[in-house]
């Protein structure tokens, strides 16, 4: 009897330490954000005031949501493929990939939403030649997923200089913004309701990545896959076909996050880290920070986001905030949660090749 | 009579080995069939043809009297054969519901949602049914041993298995649970399923099979009724000559202590207390047994005694000095061999030849390394003499200790080990995966340095193994020693309950604390 009651005990103290990490950084920003409020609501004309002002203002969250877009593709992506054990760091070459092919559609047909569609092929055929070399021909997963990332780093400017005659491409339209009425005019919450159709297709991404693995048979299998690939196979379901479905899938939200990403500003700019510079790296820890919950993801993407988002307006406001300190915010917090605290569960069979009837 | 199962002339090759030549093995509807043979005898092969997931070279399957070809084990389990394998094959972050209908969840809304109510009690029902206690909702990684195999039986009955294979379903069970699990066997088969129970246990397929067939060298040896026969009898089957089962063994003549601990304390990774203030003494010319299911802190109190890590409290002390901190090197040096319970990992370096493995932990010696040179023809001597003196086969020191089997890899580590003039022996599952002939040798080598004045740690999960060779024997649960006891004056029921964390008399528990307090300060200053 006592060692029923110790071992529940135990199990109450693991759930703490589990969620404790994540309740440690969203607690201190919570804090932080409060401390801001209240400081810049009793002193409108300090430093606090101006905080409180961008924190409090509209546009502030539409441009968090805006470049939420392809971190939160791609993290959703990255779940995917990471859940079913195939851990896949090339999310950054498929944002790029999908980025440039985008705009080219675009500015062929004329049409953005084919464009949009272009820019998911693309990187759907990069994602699937990514599968084929990790789960056909058992390539170690980092260094080709490395590989992915260079490609498409070196192809889409390339593709854009001898196309265009430089790395950047000229300007195409953009689809307009959808408002929808009433809702739209709320006071800061307003910017849910009015943005570009990308942020509605992410938050049906998210709700839809949600239900697929809490509700569906293949949510488990791509589970299992990652976690034990053996008892699924026994199981009678082929490890191989769940891993390339998930792997291609991450190719598919990926795409919707590079497209979105270039034809949300009509142009590809493919300069240095090209226009997506490190978006593909950050949804990694946003997914890991997220414990591979498709909702967790996404709001740590708009924490990530929001900081960013936040720095561009206090840089408006006239206070310089090193843009470079709130880009190593996601960075600095994956080793606070990975190397201090380290309770994210990656999936155990994360990284392994699987070969059926191999003993 | 109504055969389930009839495997005919199954002959599996694999290249340079034949696992099966020309079995024959019938099986009938409602009984416990046992598979016995020692490791490597091809009892998994065949029963891996029969699941699908092995094609046979030569011979046919027979499901129900109807001829069956089985690409893969979606084939098998749809002609209702489910296996149970070694290593459960469960998901541990899911829940016991969602492992047992992983593959074949019943679907609602057309087939866009798992039906979990539907889950749910269809795996209620069916472990009512078969009067199997566990909890639909648990994760597997918060359950016991035990009722995660009960969820392995549970998975393969959902999908409609009426023959069930079970692939050594003891290895990892208390005897307790070994008792439960027969118990469940006997429901099944009351209700018409046909159990295959693979096994190298004599006593349990005694025990629990209503007929027993032996397999030797790939090869079908005869099936047995297992009410007619004698554990002689199926040793000798399984060996091909007769075998001294029981350890014949004089009295021991202890001298002095050779090495002890005392409030050993080993945290795992995890910070869990691994080994909790454990305290003994080993004296030269006496085997110290520790029994226990694996787990319970063996491991991590043997890697702590042989300087593999450093303990994070208490002191280890050999031939009277404090070598708590000292490295592992100088332990070998000073007379402390070690036979790793890992011998592909820890014992031996798999593509190195015999010559190379012969002087690992010896390298840097005067007699092998010289002036930071080795010694080759010298060292090739010693693997020849070690080759010879252990009956290590093919004798060949050329080889490396990949090519061997996993029997004759054993035999040269212990004979390594012991060729090093130990004052003090650590054997950690020194027979595990071993032939019952290399077993014999390995227990006579052991039991010849025993009598030459060495001192003996053993550490086994197997009980006859600790319980024949010791002369005290400590149980170990939950990283503390449950007990120290006489094992000569010891049940197997009694050690049993020890190794499942039981006191055998709950009435005189004060009894129980005294015979630990002694066995704890015969273990050094544990006042």
């Amino acid at each position: 009897m006592s060692e029923a009651t110790a071992g529940s005990a135990d199990a109450d103290e693991s759930v703490l330490e589990r969620y404790s990490s994540r309740v440690l950084v969203a607690g201190v920003t919570l804090a932080a954000l409060a401390l801001f409020l209240v400081g810049g609501w009793l002193f409108p004309d300090t430093i606090l005031g101006t905080f409180a002002d961008v924190l409090t203002s509209r546009n502030t969250l539409s441009a968090a949501l805006r470049l939420s877009v392809p971190i939160a593709f791609a993290a959703l992506g990255g779940i995917f493929s990471e859940k079913s054990g195939v851990i896949n760091i090339g999310l950054e070459g498929l944002l790029i990939i999908s980025a440039f092919t985008a705009i080219y559609v675009t500015y062929l047909t004329g049409n953005v939403w084919i464009g949009f569609g272009g820019g998911v092929v693309a990187s759907v055929l990069l994602a699937l030649l990514f599968a084929v070399v990790t789960i056909e021909f058992r390539a170690d997963q980092i260094i080709a997923g490395l590989a992915v990332w260079l490609i498409a780093l070196g192809l889409a400017p390339f593709a854009s200089q001898v196309i265009f005659g430089g790395p950047n491409t000229p300007t195409v339209a953009t689809p307009g913004a959808i408002s929808v009425p009433v809702l739209a005019d709320i006071p800061f919450f307003g910017a849910l309701f009015s943005a570009s159709p990308s942020v509605y297709l992410l938050f049906l991404a998210v709700g839809l990545s949600w239900y697929v693995f809490e509700r569906t048979t293949f949510g488990r299998w791509v589970r299992a896959s990652g976690e034990n690939p053996k008892a699924l196979d026994t199981a009678g379901v082929s490890v191989t076909r769940v891993r390339y479905a998930a792997v291609l899938i991450s190719g598919v939200l990926s795409g919707m996050g590079g497209a979105a990403l270039s034809l949300d500003l009509g142009q590809f700019t493919g300069n240095g880290p090209t226009m997506v510079n490190g978006k593909g790296f950050i949804a990694i820890v946003a997914y890991l920070f997220g414990n591979y919950n498709p909702v967790g993801a996404f709001l740590s993407t708009l924490l990530f986001a929001g900081l960013d988002a936040m720095q561009t307006y206090l840089q408006l406001q006239g206070i310089g905030v090193p843009r470079q300190l709130i880009r190593i915010t996601p960075f600095v917090v994956v080793i606070v949660v990975l190397a201090l605290v380290g309770r994210t569960r990656i999936p155990e069979a994360a990284g392994d090749h699987y070969e059926s009837g191999e003993e | 009579m109504d055969t389930a199962v009839h495997l005919d002339g199954i002959t599996k090759r694999f290249p340079g080995v034949v696992a099966n030549d020309n079995v024959d093995l019938a099986v009938e509807r409602g009984t416990v069939h046992a598979l016995l043979g020692e490791n490597g005898a091809g009892k998994t092969t065949l029963m891996n043809v029969l699941y699908g997931l092995y094609d046979p070279t030569a011979g046919r399957v027979l499901v129900d009297g109807a001829e069956r070809s089985f690409e893969s084990p979606r084939d098998a389990i749809d002609a209702g054969i489910g296996m149970i394998h070694q290593h459960f094959m469960l998901v541990d972050p899911m829940t016991v519901t969602e492992n047992i209908t992983l593959g074949n969840e019943p679907k609602k809304w057309g087939g866009l949602a798992v039906d979990r109510e539907a889950a749910r009690s269809a795996v209620v029902d069916l472990s009512e049914r078969y009067g199997f206690d566990v909890d639909p909702d648990a994760r597997i990684e918060d359950v016991s041993v035990g009722e995660q195999q009960r969820v392995e039986i549970l998975k393969a009955l959902y999908r409609g298995a009426d023959v069930l294979i079970l692939d050594e379903p003891t290895a990892v069970l208390t005897p307790q649970e070994v008792e439960e699990l027969f118990e469940v066997l006997e429901e099944l088969t009351a209700q018409g399923k046909t159990i295959i129970f693979i096994t190298h246990k004599l006593g349990e397929a005694m025990r629990a099979a209503d007929e027993i067939t032996v397999l030797r060298d790939g090869r079908n040896v005869g099936t047995v009724d297992a009410a007619e026969t004698t554990r002689e009898g199926l040793a000798e089957l399984m060996v091909g000559r007769e075998v001294l089962l029981d350890v014949d063994k004089p009295p021991a003549e202890t001298g002095d202590v050779v090495a002890a601990a005392s409030d050993l304390v080993v945290e795992d990774e995890r910070g869990v207390r691994a080994v909790d203030g454990v305290g003994f003494e080993v004296r030269a010319g006496e085997v110290f047994g520790i029994a226990g299911v694996d787990g319970n802190g063996q491991s991590e109190l043997i890697e702590a005694l042989t300087g593999l890590s450093t303990p994070d409290g208490g002191r280890i002390e050999f031939l009277g000095r404090d070598v708590t901190d000292d490295s592992r090197r100088s332990r070998i040096d000073d007379g402390m061999a070690y036979i790793p319970e890992d011998r592909q990992d820890r014992g031996l370096v798999m593509d190195f030849d015999l010559v190379e493995n012969a002087i690992l932990g010896s390298q840097h010696t005067a007699e092998f390394g010289p002036n930071g040179r080795i010694d080759w023809p010298h060292t090739r001597e010693h693997a020849e003499s070690i080759i010879d003196e252990y009956d290590v086969r093919p004798p060949n020191a050329d080889s490396t200790s990949e090519s061997l089997s996993g029997g004759n890899q054993q035999k040269f580590i212990v004979g390594r080990e012991f060729e090093r003039d130990p004052e003090l022996v650590v054997a950690a599952h020194p027979t595990r995966g071993v032939d019952v002939g290399s077993i014999e040798f390995i227990h006579e080598r052991l039991l010849e340095l025993r009598k030459e004045g060495v001192a003996v740690l053993l550490v086994s999960s197997k009980l006859e193994e600790v319980q024949g060779l010791s002369d005290r024997l400590a149980v170990m649960y939950e990283g503390e020693f449950m007990d120290v006891v006489d094992p000569t004056a010891t049940t197997e029921e009694e050690l049993g309950l020890l190794m499942a964390g039981e006191r055998p008399d709950a009435d005189s528990t004060a009894t129980a604390e005294t015979e630990r307090d002694v066995g704890a300060s015969a273990g050094g200053e544990r006042a």
